[in-house]
């Protein structure tokens, strides 16, 4: 068991470089400036609403931002300017993802080392129960007996 | 030394059920505004009385900017004395500015005929323009702005007499 380890550490370690890759060779299609606004609308979280990115919301402040992004998007601003402007206003929390992507792997170095604990404790716990079920020639005889008695 | 392993639960239950405990009695809204330090908004806003107002108007006394609405209740019910009450007592030396939240003009006027009318000015702000350039997330919400045009303070929620002390604390004024 314990030899497995780092077998799933290698598994899952090769899985993550795979997404990665997968990300980083999608086809670069350069973006309209509409799908640009909308891309940003759908990032940010709408101010008076439960959950909603601005793209989902009809409130007035959603209008409001939507307009502004497509404004901003329109005067040349970038990504990142345009998610500046609003983060300025409301702070991070206006961004319904974390603004580093370094974020993103917590979840799965938590589940990893979650795993790799559970393989640890189960491959350490086996030998314990193995040793306990190691009963004599003269046992077994016996409590085959009384296991044949029962059955008669 | 087998028995130890038991304390992982606790040490492992206790922070999360401490962090869900005070996270689900917080208003998930209620965050550290990014623009206390900061230089106000400038704005150009006609009045409920028809007036244009502009931050130039106020440059060089406090103000005190209260976003609401009409249906903001009882937030907004609650805390309009303790506005009149500040406006009243600090008026001459501070500025007094209400901006209606997401409301129309004839509720506004409504509302102030019901609860009544302290005479400080409320700015119309029709695409909720002023709103987003203070991140605001849901009436009331109060800015504190110093004589020389920096927010030193917010309120989120309703303002009682005692915070609303507080808060003119920061933009000089004594309790």
């Amino acid at each position: 068991m314990r030899r497995l380890l780092p077998a799933v550490a290698l598994g899952g370690l090769l899985a993550l470089l795979a997404v990665g890759l997968v990300f980083a060779l999608r086809p670069g299609v350069e973006p309209s400036a509409a799908e640009r606004a909308d891309a940003l609308a759908r990032e940010l979280r709408c101010p008076d609403c439960q959950g909603l990115s601005v793209a989902d919301s009809p409130t007035r402040s959603a209008q409001e931002i939507r307009r502004q992004i497509s404004s901003l998007v329109a005067g040349g601003a970038g990504d990142e300017e345009v998610r500046g402007h609003f983060v300025a206003r409301y702070g991070e929390w206006i961004l319904l993802a974390p603004s580093s992507p370094a974020y993103w792997v917590i979840p799965f170095a938590v589940v990893a080392a979650a795993a790799a604990g559970l393989v640890a404790w189960l491959a350490r716990r086996r030998p314990a129960v193995a040793d306990s079920v190691v009963i004599s020639d003269e046992q077994r005889r016996s409590l085959h007996d009384e296991v044949e008695a029962l059955d008669a | 030394m087998r028995h130890l392993r038991w304390l992982l639960v606790p040490i492992l239950v206790v922070p999360l059920g401490w962090l869900l405990f005070t996270g689900f009695g917080r208003d998930p809204r209620e965050v550290a505004s990014p623009l206390i330090g900061q230089p106000a908004p400038e704005w150009t806003l006609s009045t409920l009385d028809g007036d244009l107002l502009s931050t130039d108007d106020l440059a060089g006394r406090p103000y005190v900017v209260n976003f609401w609405a009409s249906w903001c209740i009882p937030a907004c019910v609650d805390e309009h004395p303790v506005l009149a009450a500040a406006h009243d007592r600090h008026g001459d030396a501070m500025t007094m500015v209400g901006v209606l939240y997401q409301d129309t003009t004839a509720d506004a006027e409504a509302f102030l005929a019901r609860y009544g009318d302290a005479g400080y000015p409320h700015l119309v702000d029709p695409d909720g323009r002023l709103a987003i350039d203070f991140g605001v997330t849901g009436p009331p919400e109060t800015f504190f702005v110093d004589a020389d045009g920096i927010i030193r303070d917010k309120q989120f929620g309703p303002l009682t007499d005692a915070l609303m002390d507080e808060r003119l604390a920061s933009i000089g004024f004594d309790r």
